[in-house]
């Protein structure tokens, strides 16, 4: 083991000694403010050293992880997300659990294991990650003291998740029955005629286990009633960093094992694909609750998202897909964060429920005009409306699709935005509606952190749309220097 | 490769697989949520035991190693779990799931 691995893993293990040194803050002074911003130091100091561990150079340590631009660039974003989710938590936090401290471990914890995920080139670390990012994400969804819906959630994504992460396991164990490895390198061809079929069912339950934890039709069944029950910030992180890294882990899987050559797994992925792109969509038509349409617009756009994965297989070439990805899921943090803060502020010192109903947002462009901006960028930007980050990203998307000749993806791209337009501007347009009668959601007073929060996600949405340069430079620069 | 495991590779798959659908079934089936949390267990060990199964295949310790790594990760996940069911019985009192279902759209 050389020095210049211990640096590569730096942000990881500033992370870590960070959790312990947390931990032992909070046993010796409960303050929830010291907590706080100890963690978002520890979260900025680990997002600076970033850049450091990628000039220590792009090395396969023990076969387990690598780090590399592609990796790095996604744990640059879970931290971002991370300290955002920490920024919304604070005062919405206050007023719903006596004791907040333990909460930002949580969130350090979480963060650790997926940026574990994105550097993960071997099952063991691929599964030791996601499960260190799950069960974080049980204690983060039932954290509040009260009400009865954040338990069901957390009881729901418990028993859902365990089944996936088993079904993942299993697969795994097959695959290395055939192939006598469990890095994603080595993952050579099945050895025998016998071994094949292990090989194939374990790839298949493997894709199946990852779909789950994606959400993606027909695997989607808790998606809304967990981002529905838990609290608006954690429902932001789980939309963003829980996708995002097993997303980063699956396109290093697919590129690293070519499981996609394979024609049937391609096949399987398309229709998954297509059903997410639809059946997301169509669903969010029938939803009164803000967050049950964000969680089905999530697995309209985790659906999207596949046209990269299969771009792999039809181009034979990473960089594109790689590219795609990064940008897309650069995008959907941003606007998903965006769309999450608004919901988080305004439910600050809502009773039992989340401000959730859409109802409650009627004429909020007059009583808190800058989240109503902030929420309508956001928005415009997940229907993929030009002059916004998500009309980037799905350009991109779209680009990469033409290369690969994915037609019929494409067709279900256009025809689940189409859709997708008719219930975001449905938010847009309850916000320009006159106010309802009782208003007692707007009566209270905005905490500054939060809108300042938020205010920058919301501009960043239109900045990243209108000029996305800098964005796609960074990118490049990722790939190229970094290699992968 | 024979004189590290005499059983054939097969008959282990077989059972590990029929122990991971019966803890599937449990999930499934069950309403009582440690039962779920039960069937659950069994088909983690069922992955456990598929992957010294396969482990023994190659004579690498890895699948052991594997199978270690699922133990501590079914540890961490029961202890949050049974946090989780002694919420339930209080703010439910009840360890029913369906009594848990109450957010639809």
């Amino acid at each position: 083991m050389s020095h210049a691995w211990v640096n590569s893993v730096m942000p990881h293990l500033v992370l870590t000694a960070g959790l312990m040194v947390l931990l032992l803050v909070v046993a010796f002074r409960r303050s929830h403010a010291l907590a706080m911003t100890s963690t978002f130091l520890i979260l900025v100091v680990a997002g600076a050293l970033i850049p450091h561990s990628l000039a220590a150079g792009s090395e396969e340590a023990f076969g387990l992880i690598r780090v590399d631009g592609y990796g790095q660039f996604f744990s640059g974003l879970f931290l971002l997300a991370a300290i955002v989710t920490v920024l919304i938590s604070f005062r919405y936090l206050d007023q719903r659990a006596s004791s907040c401290e333990e909460f930002y471990m949580l969130i350090l914890t979480a963060t650790l294991g997926a940026m574990v995920m994105a550097v993960a080139s071997h099952f063991a670390t691929l599964i030791l990650g996601l499960e260190i990012l799950s069960i974080s994400l049980y204690a983060m969804i039932c954290y509040p003291q009260e009400g009865r819906l954040p338990l069901e959630a957390a009881t729901k994504y418990l028993v859902l998740s365990g089944v996936a992460s088993t079904t993942m396991l299993f697969g795994m164990a097959l695959i290395y029955a055939a192939s006598g490895s469990l890095s994603f390198s080595a993952l050579g061809q099945p050895v025998d005629n016998q071994s094949e079929n292990y090989y194939w069912l374990g790839q298949g339950m493997l894709i199946v286990g990852l779909a789950f934890k994606l959400s993606l039709v027909p695997f989607h069944m808790w998606t809304p009633d967990v981002y529905q029950g838990a609290p608006a910030p954690v429902t932001g992180f789980i939309a963003t960093v829980s996708k995002g890294a097993v997303f980063a882990a699956l396109l290093r899987y697919a590129v690293m094992s070519d499981v996609l050559s394979n024609a049937s797994i391609a096949l399987g992925i398309s229709i998954i694909a297509v059903g997410s792109m639809i059946v997301g969509n169509l669903l969010a038509l029938l939803e009164k609750n803000i967050k049950r349409i964000l969680a089905f617009s999530s697995i309209a756009h985790v659906g999207y998202l596949l046209i990269a994965l299969l771009v792999v297989a039809a181009l034979d070439d990473p960089e594109i897909a790689r590219e795609t990805m990064m940008v897309y899921l650069a995008g959907y943090f941003l606007m998903t964060l965006a769309a999450f803060g608004v919901i988080s502020a305004l439910s600050i010192s809502a009773s039992d429920q989340d401000t959730e109903q859409l109802a409650d947002y009627r004429g909020l462009f007059w009583s808190h005009p800058v989240l109503a901006a902030v929420l309508t960028s956001a928005v415009l930007s997940l229907a993929g409306i030009p002059l916004t980050m998500g009309f980037i990203a799905k350009f991109y998307l779209f680009a990469a699709g033409v290369q690969g000749a994915l037609w019929v993806l494409l067709w279900a791209l256009v025809i689940g935005s189409a859709i997708g337009i008719y219930y975001y501007l449905r938010i847009v347009f309850t916000m320009t509606q006159s106010e309802s009668t009782d208003g007692s959601v707007r009566a209270n007073a905005i905490p500054v952190e939060t809108i300042v929060t938020v205010g920058v996600l919301g501009a960043a949405v239109i900045l990243f749309g209108v000029y996305p340069t800098p964005l796609i430079e960074l990118v490049r620069g990722l790939i190229g220097a970094f290699g992968a | 490769m024979n004189f590290a495991l005499s059983i054939p590779l097969e008959h282990v798959f077989v059972l590990a697989a029929a122990l991971f659908c019966t803890g599937l079934t449990g999930v499934l089936v069950r309403r009582n949520v440690m039962f779920v949390l039960m069937s659950l267990e069994v088909m983690m060990n069922a992955c456990g035991l598929a992957f010294v199964a396969a482990g023994a295949r190659w004579a690498q310790a890895d699948g052991q190693i594997m199978f270690m790594f699922i133990l501590a990760l079914a540890a961490a996940e029961v202890a949050v779990a049974l946090g989780i069911v002694l919420q339930l019985s209080r703010r439910f009192d009840s360890l029913d799931v369906d009594s848990a279902d109450e957010m639809h759209s």
